[in-house]
């Protein structure tokens, strides 16, 4: 096994006894793209703020590379190779782009050389090289106070990129911007993830989607869980930190619920009777009294709110039994309001997905049709 | 009509030479015209006032490279200023026959010259000392309160703290360099010459019209090229200078004691020519005007510094002879103005308003850049011919790892 490229080991810093990380213990491999998430306050900047030196840890070692970075200051540690990226976009607002990108990427930052020497060609080569990969070539040369908020955040990134370190700190590099910015910025982060170790602290699920492949979770300045996002999301313990309750449900219970959330949202409009239907179907389905259904209600409603492809839900159930389960919750709740177009698709690539026999399939409709024809809808949810 | 404007523009480098050319032409033109022709056109007296107001401005540039571009207001230049001062007068107070010592200690009753008057018995060591004395000071000072990350106001504090110290020693040293009455240098010689005669200080006006050139271009070259861009970064963005892998501290001693030596020519070449050093050199409110002078003229802005101080400085000399107890009300009055009105100075004023207004009304306004031209920049696609080594379009570009790669390769390299 290689060396680990970043190394921490049961790492506490407290600020007037409270502590903001506690007892942490973490390791990331060279190349690997790891994204951190935890609620506010969960110490992820302290986090950042450890590694690249600007606080010092109360117990505990960060090894860089096998080399402890206690003690050293900021830009010792940006020198081994250490980048961040802040919060908010820190780029310098009076000089043009070219100029941040240029003192970023000079190779020796000392006083005197910085003084007397003069950019080399190499350097400049560099910067053009680093203006077409942030795309902001045709704004080289305007200040850097003329930016918009995305391309400021795109800037940042190159300045890091342009010190070539090894390792990448990242913190929110999508914070205010638009869905077509988030993407390039995702993008920009796969790219580099080919050449460099990163680490990404992000809020936006979406993004963190986007890029993931290793995700930690981080609450209360400790690591609660590591693994990939399905696993990350499905983890009862993620569900409480998140949204303060433990889930009373079991995990495939939840990936049932996550397929119907799915169906139901296949036409980009989620009806009453939809949630109606799955609602009582499944709040009775989990639960044997009904105060215990009325509570459960509240909360599968919490987890209604997350999107998510059906591709990587079907494969997880397990028994045949639930795939049956699911086909009938999913038919009854397109068939909840009229089928339209986008639902059918979706309908087809469930049962694609699902691969079932036809006979199954056809019964199950059939029974439902004919439940939902003959009365209204309380009625059928009721009687059946 | 946009794509031919572009043509017809010239490419930058062509622009940025035209302009060095320009300025060049300028600083000479100037330097004739003061050294040359002023002193005949002037009377004695107003050349020496014009020889003041010049070492004045020579501070200001000092307090701009430290305040305009690094963004640290120091209200303790006085100290560097009376440095100097004190260096030159001292070496001035020795020109006497041998064995004897300066008048003033007899006073005291002093026998024997303090050690640290002995080095400015020699010119050219007092000339150095002039410069390095207060340097050095200055990155003393620097050097803790930079490594302490000490910014902001409370450097402001600190600066003026450490003026208020060195004041008080100097007033109270009777007997190391006559306290509060200071030195006196118009009745001292040099080279065999009365330093208050017409000859001599005709002498050091020329002297400090070539030292306000020589510090001017010093100043020009330290804040272009990467080691000015840097200044200005730690000004914007201390913080992500040192996460870059930078050590701004370093960076911030030089400047300050760069500036602080500037402070020192500057206080010898003003105490020469006003005949007296005393420690009200280092009086708080001398310190604050030589901030209202960058101010006035136009922070950051290496002209405007020197515009600034002429102008207040003639002003004041105005002023005060007509209405002597109306000018320090004028003074904060100014300040004030500046801070509100105008808060990038005179030059500020100019070089956002009043020259595009003349550059449009003569008929000359560079077009305002727009998307199409800007990513039809000709500079821009000459400079991706030279250094992009472009890809073929069927394969997807991966700049980033073949930058890195070779960066690697740099870095392994001893």
């Amino acid at each position: 096994m290689p060396q680990p490229i970043l190394e921490i080991d049961h790492l506490t810093v407290s600020f007037d006894g409270f502590k903001a990380l506690n007892n942490l213990t973490f390791a990331m491999q060279p190349g690997e793209l790891r994204v951190i998430i935890g609620p506010n306050g969960a110490g992820k900047t302290t986090f950042l703020d450890i590694i690249t030196g600007k606080v010092q840890p109360t117990s505990g070692s960060v090894r860089f590379k096998g080399r402890d970075l206690r003690k050293l200051p900021e830009h010792t540690i940006s020198r081994l190779g250490v980048g961040r990226k802040f919060q908010t976009p820190r780029v310098y607002l009076n000089l043009t782009v070219r100029e941040n990108l240029d003192l970023a990427c000079n190779r020796n930052k000392n006083v005197l050389a910085t003084l007397f020497k003069k950019p080399e060609k190499r350097d400049r080569a560099t910067v053009i090289q680093l203006l077409e990969t942030v795309s902001l070539a045709s704004k080289a040369d305007l200040p850097a106070n003329l930016l918009s908020h995305g391309e400021k955040q795109r800037l940042e990134i190159g300045m890091l990129v342009a010190q070539s370190p090894e390792l990448l700190l990242v913190d929110e590099p999508v914070a205010g911007l638009t869905d077509e910015e988030t993407e390039r910025v995702g993008d920009l982060l796969i790219s580099l993830a080919q050449s460099h170790s990163i680490i990404v602290i992000e809020h936006d699920m979406e993004f963190v989607r986007q890029i993931a492949r290793q995700v930690t979770v981080l609450h209360q300045g400790s690591v609660l869980c590591e693994g990939s996002m399905d696993e990350i999301q499905d983890d009862p313990r993620v569900i409480e930190v998140y949204l303060g309750q433990a889930p009373t449900i079991s995990p495939s219970q939840l990936r049932i619920l996550r397929i119907a959330a799915a169906m139901a949202w296949a036409d980009g409009y989620f009806a009453p009777e939809q949630l109606q239907v799955i609602l009582t179907r499944l709040s009775r389905k989990f639960a044997p009294d009904p105060t215990q259904q009325d509570d459960l209600r509240q909360e599968l409603q919490n987890y209604l709110s997350k999107e998510t492809s059906l591709e990587s839900l079907i494969p997880q159930l397990e028994t045949e039994q639930e795939k049956e389960q699911v086909l009938k919750l999913c038919y009854e709740i397109i068939r909840a309001n009229t089928i339209n177009e986008q639902e059918s698709v979706v309908y087809q690539k469930l049962l694609e997905l699902l691969n079932l026999p036809d006979g199954v399939v056809s019964q199950t409709e059939e029974a439902i049709n004919l439940g939902m024809t003959n009365g209204t809808l309380d009625d059928y949810l009721n009687v059946t | 009509m946009t794509v031919n404007g572009v043509n017809q523009r010239n490419p930058k480098q062509a622009i940025a030479r035209q302009r060095f050319i320009i300025e060049g032409i300028t600083l000479i033109v100037l330097a004739i015209g003061m050294m040359g022709v002023l002193p005949s056109l002037l009377s004695a007296f107003q050349l020496k006032l014009l020889g003041r107001f010049l070492s004045l401005a020579i501070v200001a540039l000092g307090i701009d490279l430290i305040w305009g571009y690094t963004g640290l207001l120091s209200l303790g230049h006085g100290i560097f200023f009376a440095l100097g001062g004190y260096g030159l007068a001292m070496h001035l107070s020795l020109q006497l026959p041998e064995g004897q010592i300066p008048d003033f200690f007899s006073l005291y009753g002093v026998q024997k010259l303090p050690f640290f008057w002995y080095p400015y018995y020699s010119l050219p060591i007092t000339v150095l000392l002039v410069i390095i004395v207060p340097a050095i000071v200055a990155a003393i000072l620097g050097f803790v309160v930079f490594r302490n990350r000490i910014k902001g106001v409370y450097f402001s504090i600190l600066t003026q703290a450490a003026l208020l110290v060195f004041y008080n020693f100097f007033t109270g040293q009777q007997k190391l360099i006559n306290g509060t009455n200071g030195l006196k240098t118009d009745t001292t010689e040099l080279f065999g010459q009365v330093v208050s005669s017409p000859r001599m200080q005709w002498t050091f006006y020329q002297y400090t019209v070539l030292a306000a050139i020589a510090i001017y271009l010093l100043c020009r070259w330290l804040t272009s090229g990467r080691f000015g861009r840097l200044l200005v970064a730690i000004r914007d963005d201390e913080n992500r200078v040192r996460f870059s892998g930078y050590d701004p501290t370093w960076f911030k001693v030089l400047v300050f004691a760069v500036s602080g030596g500037i402070a020192g020519v500057a206080g010898a070449l003003y105490t020469v020519q006003s005949g007296i050093i005393t420690p009200s050199a280092m009086e708080v409110a001398f310190s604050i005007e030589m901030v209202i002078w960058v101010a006035v003229g136009g922070r950051a802005t290496l002209v405007g510094a020197v515009l600034g101080t002429l102008l207040v400085q003639y002003a004041r000399t105005t002023l005060s002879t007509q209405f002597p107890e109306v000018w320090l009300f004028f003074q904060g009055f100014l300040f004030l103005l500046v801070v509100t009105v105008l808060p990038n100075g005179i030059v500020g004023l100019f070089n956002e308003t009043l020259w595009p207004k003349i550059r449009g009304r003569l008929g000359f306004a560079p077009p305002a850049l727009t998307y199409p031209s800007l990513d039809n920049d000709p500079d821009l696609q000459k400079e991706r011919e030279q250094f992009h080594t472009t890809p073929p379009p069927d394969h997807p570009p991966q700049p980033v790892e073949s930058l890195s790669d070779s960066v690697d390769e740099d870095r392994s390299r001893p």
